[in-house]
C-alpha cells in the first residue's frame, strides 16, 4: 500500500519548495524570480536548482530578459506542469480519503 | 503509512497556504482606490473653492495643491498594488486607464484652453461638455465590462443634461460633486469586481 501511494506522487512536485513554486505559478501563470524567493524564503543558489528540475521535467519554462539593462528572470507554468499539478493534488487527496 | 498521511496533510495545507495567499497579492480590487482618491478630490477641491478659497490665483493655487496630494497617493496605489502584479493584470488595468482616462484629460485640456482663447465660447460649458464625454465613455465601458458602469453612463448623461437646461448658473458645483461620486462609485465597482 505504501509503495502504491508513493508511485502515483510526482517527484517532481513532492518537495516543499518546488510544491510552493508550482502552487504560486499555477495561481499567477507567470512569476519573476525574485518574486518567488521573497516568497518561498529561498536562497538565489537554491531556487535556481527547483526551477532547473521544473524546467527539466517542463513544467514550467524560464524566460531571461532585461529590463532597463537589469536581467529579470520570469518562469511561466505549462500546460504540462498545470496537469502535473492538478494530479498531484488529487492524489494527495486519495491518500488522505485512503488512509482512515 | 500514517506518516504518508500526515504528510499528504501538509502538503495540502501549504498549497492552500500558497494559492490563499498568492490570490489575495494578485487581487487587482485595491486598484479603485486611484478613481476613489480622484473623486474625494473633486469633492474637497469643489467645497474648498465654494466655501473658503477666492477666486483667481488662489483657487488655482488650491487646486494644483490638492492635485499634487492625489498624484502622491495614486503614486502610492501604482507601487504598493499595480506594480507587483504578474503583466498580464498589469496590463489590464493599464489599457484601461489609458484608454478612458488619458483622451479625457487631453479632451478637459483642450477645452479650457479653447474656451480661453476662442472669445466665443463660455467657460460655462467646459464641466458639462467633459461630463457628457465621460458619461458616454461610461456607457460604452458599460456595454463592453460591468453592468454597473452603463447605470452610472446613463445617469451621468441624465444629470448632466438636466443640470445644463435648469441649473446651468450652478453646473460648476452640481456636476463637480456629481463626477466625485461617479468616480467613488466606479473605486468600489472596480474594487469588487477585479477581486480575482
Amino acid at each position: 500500500m505504501e509503495e502504491h501511494l508513493s508511485i502515483n506522487l510526482d517527484k517532481i512536485i513532492h518537495q516543499k519548495a518546488r510544491l510552493g513554486i508550482m502552487s504560486i505559478l499555477v495561481v499567477r501563470k507567470e512569476a519573476e524570480f525574485n518574486h518567488l524567493k521573497k516568497r518561498l524564503n529561498l536562497s538565489d543558489g537554491n531556487l535556481s536548482t527547483h526551477l532547473s528540475h521544473l524546467e527539466k521535467a517542463k513544467y514550467i519554462q524560464i524566460k531571461k530578459t532585461f529590463v532597463k539593462k537589469k536581467p529579470k528572470t520570469i518562469c511561466r507554468v505549462t500546460e504540462k506542469g498545470k496537469k502535473a499539478f492538478s494530479e498531484y493534488v488529487g492524489n494527495l487527496e486519495k491518500i488522505i480519503a485512503d488512509i482512515p | 503509512m500514517e506518516n504518508e498521511r500526515q504528510e499528504a496533510l501538509e502538503n495540502i495545507e501549504l498549497i492552500k497556504d500558497m494559492v490563499l495567499q498568492t490570490k489575495k497579492q494578485m487581487s487587482l480590487s485595491g486598484a479603485g482606490w486611484i478613481a476613489i482618491i480622484w473623486g474625494i478630490y473633486c469633492w474637497i477641491g469643489i467645497a474648498g473653492s465654494w466655501m473658503f478659497i477666492p477666486q483667481g490665483i488662489f483657487e488655482g493655487v488650491w487646486w494644483t495643491g490638492l492635485g499634487f496630494i492625489g498624484l502622491l497617493a495614486t503614486f502610492l496605489v501604482v507601487k504598493y498594488k499595480i506594480k507587483p502584479q504578474p503583466e498580464r493584470s498589469k496590463t489590464k488595468y493599464m489599457r484601461w486607464f489609458f484608454l478612458f482616462w488619458i483622451p479625457l484629460l487631453i479632451l478637459a485640456y483642450t477645452l479650457a484652453l479653447l474656451c480661453v482663447f476662442l472669445p466665443g465660447l463660455s467657460h460655462q460649458y467646459i464641466t458639462i461638455f467633459i461630463l457628457l464625454v465621460v458619461s458616454t465613455g461610461y456607457m460604452m465601458i458599460g456595454f463592453m465590462m460591468f453592468k454597473e458602469m452603463l447605470f452610472m453612463g446613463i445617469l451621468g448623461m441624465a444629470a448632466t443634461i438636466l443640470t445644463a437646461f435648469f441649473f446651468l448658473e450652478y453646473n460648476g458645483i452640481i456636476l463637480s460633486v456629481l463626477f466625485g461620486v461617479g468616480l467613488i462609485i466606479t473605486g468600489i465597482v472596480i474594487n469588487h469586481k477585479w477581486r480575482e
